[in-house]
């Protein structure tokens, strides 16, 4: 990609866009050529999901006993703490639970995606790759921004559970909250449809959003030391802005 | 084998060819020489068709490579053995694999039959012991052989060595060198060299193109390179630093680099 000092931030900006829209759709070409490569891509699934799993496992559980904490002193000024199982959960399944595990994904994951895929095209091994008949493109970007979007819904599952584990240690064994009013609120008033398959959809969206971003930014990395770091920090970046972007936008429609 | 005809070439912006016209004989090793910078590397790049000319034509075993489609690109580049001149393996791999990966790509054989003929190209380099380290636990000239274990796994038609001399001890290059033979020899193999070490090269080459300046300015067998009366090769194999082939990259003058002489005096 030739990035011209003349040009502006603003124009530099549209064309990153509309470049990496571009791609999505060169990816979604490779997907066919890239079944054969299934390996692959559950390799990159253990490397891109499975190895995230302590870090989000930890961060849900933080998570969910913050908001207990932070919820229930909130729900006492209105003398409502017998809904603290069904706030916890709507906030985590609805909001936090997919857009902190996006976030984090996109520093654990992401930011590893693009570092890869711009030493693989800074040391020629894509080029050794098209050479010997095996595109690049089917075999190392297609299979990460797959595990992506397999990843995420499943890790914000594991997130949402150490979430409520979480505000459930806080809520009922050190705040107090009687342990079947926390758990028949919370399943009374918390829908599987509206509430937690449209954070799983969220999860999806993210998931897809982020690992573009990634192997876009890899893949159109500058050869050079300095081009994968400045890649590596705009995926981050990108990455950020789009999932609150699209948390706003989804929350407005979806739910 | 491959032919290259008024092949003119840019890399943004520069000059890389100027109408370079050339041929590369079926079943012969073919040096291609000339001094660092020339572009030799571009041209072999151009026969895999990773690069397009402005202007010409490069035919390969027959087939114009600018205009193939993909497919048929692929399906060409699966005949043909590339060794990079910075070998290129793939670093989230053990050595074996790297060399297995070409098969592994395009065939469906068993895997004691990928594992006997990996073993055996890495006997050939004399590395299978080496099979389970990664690439980088080697060193530079290992890894070079690595690298060319796997341009060979598939016995191409045709092997392009981008260097393949470079980082070797004279034991390994001796053995590098019977290896380009027995390939050529017996498999009958093209084999396109490109190599600085004139010593080897004309051990093993049947035919040298010199290239300088974006053209073929000489050609011959290596006899008759070395006792050539062209300027370029008398000087390019005389390793002299004056005469027409330039040792520096196109600069302004010394002097006014350096600020000896202002430009206006
Ligand atoms: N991506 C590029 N963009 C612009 N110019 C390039 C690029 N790659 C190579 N060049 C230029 O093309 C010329 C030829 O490069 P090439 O790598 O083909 O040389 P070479 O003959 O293989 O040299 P060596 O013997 O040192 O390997 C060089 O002058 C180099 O400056
Ligand atoms: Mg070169």
């Amino acid at each position: 990609m030739k990035r011209l000092n003349k040009h502006s931030a603003i124009v530099d900006a549209c064309y990153e866009i509309g470049a990496t829209g571009w791609f999505l759709v060169v990816l979604l070409v490779a997907i066919p050529r890239s079944l054969r490569y299934l390996r692959e891509t559950i390799r990159q699934i253990w490397f891109v999901g499975a190895k995230s799993l302590i870090i989000i496992m930890i961060s849900g559980l933080f998570v969910g006993m913050v908001l207990s904490l932070q919820l229930y002193y909130t729900l006492s000024i209105f003398g409502g703490t017998s809904a603290l199982g069904t706030v916890v959960a709507l906030s985590l399944y609805r909001e936090l639970g997919p857009v902190v595990t996006a976030l984090l994904f996109a520093g654990r994951a992401g930011t590893s995606i693009t570092a890869e895929i711009g030493l693989m095209r800074a040391t020629d091994q894509l080029s050794a790759m098209e050479l010997m008949a095996v595109d690049p493109i089917a075999f190392v970007a297609t299979p990460r921004f797959l595990a992506g979007l397999i990843s995420m819904p499943l890790l914000v599952a594991v997130f949402n559970m150490m979430g409520l584990f979480g505000g459930h240690l806080v809520g009922v064994n050190w705040l107090g909250i009687d342990n079947g009013t926390f758990w028949s609120n919370m399943t009374s008033n918390v829908n599987v449809w509206t509430d937690v398959i449209n954070g799983e959809w969220k999860a999806f969206v993210f998931g897809a959003a982020i690992s573009l971003i990634a192997v876009f930014q890899g893949y159109n990395a500058p050869p050079t030391s300095e081009g994968v770091a400045n890649a590596t920090t705009r995926t981050v970046v990108w990455a950020s802005i789009v999932i609150l972007a699209l948390d706003f936008v989804m929350t407005a429609f979806l739910m | 084998m491959v032919r290259v005809v008024e092949l003119s070439s840019e890399l943004s912006g520069k000059k890389i060819f100027e109408r370079i016209s050339l041929e590369i004989p079926r079943g012969k090793i073919t040096a291609v020489m000339g001094p660092s910078g020339t572009g030799k590397t571009t041209l072999l790049r151009h026969m895999t068709g990773q690069l397009h000319g402005v202007s010409g034509k490069v035919w390969v075993d027959g087939l114009d490579v600018a205009a193939l489609e993909r497919k048929q690109l692929y399906a060409l580049r699966e005949r043909i053995g590339f060794l990079f001149q910075n070998s290129a393996l793939l670093t989230d791999y053990s050595v074996f694999e790297n060399v297995a990966f070409p098969l592994r790509q395009h065939t469906r054989l068993p895997e004691i039959l990928i594992r006997n003929l990996v073993l055996l190209k890495l006997q050939a380099v004399g590395l299978r012991g080496a099979a389970q380290l990664l690439p980088s636990e080697l060193s530079g000239g290992m890894a070079r052989r690595v690298a060319l274990a796997r341009a060979i796994v598939f016995d191409p038609m045709l092997i392009l060595y981008d260097e393949p001399f470079v980082g070797l001890d004279p034991i390994a290059l001796n053995q590098v060198l019977k290896l380009i033979r027995t390939l050529n020899r017996e498999l009958g193999i093209t084999s396109i060299l490109v190599a600085h070490e004139f010593a080897a090269v004309r051990q093993v080459a049947d035919w040298v193109h010199l290239i300088a300046e974006g053209r073929c300015v000489a050609s011959g067998t290596p006899q008759q390179l070395a006792h050539a009366d062209s300027p370029w090769a008398a000087q390019f194999f005389g390793g002299k630093i004056d005469g027409p082939v330039p040792f520096q990259y196109p600069a302004s003058a010394l002097d006014e680099a350096l600020g000896f002489v202002g430009p206006s005096s």
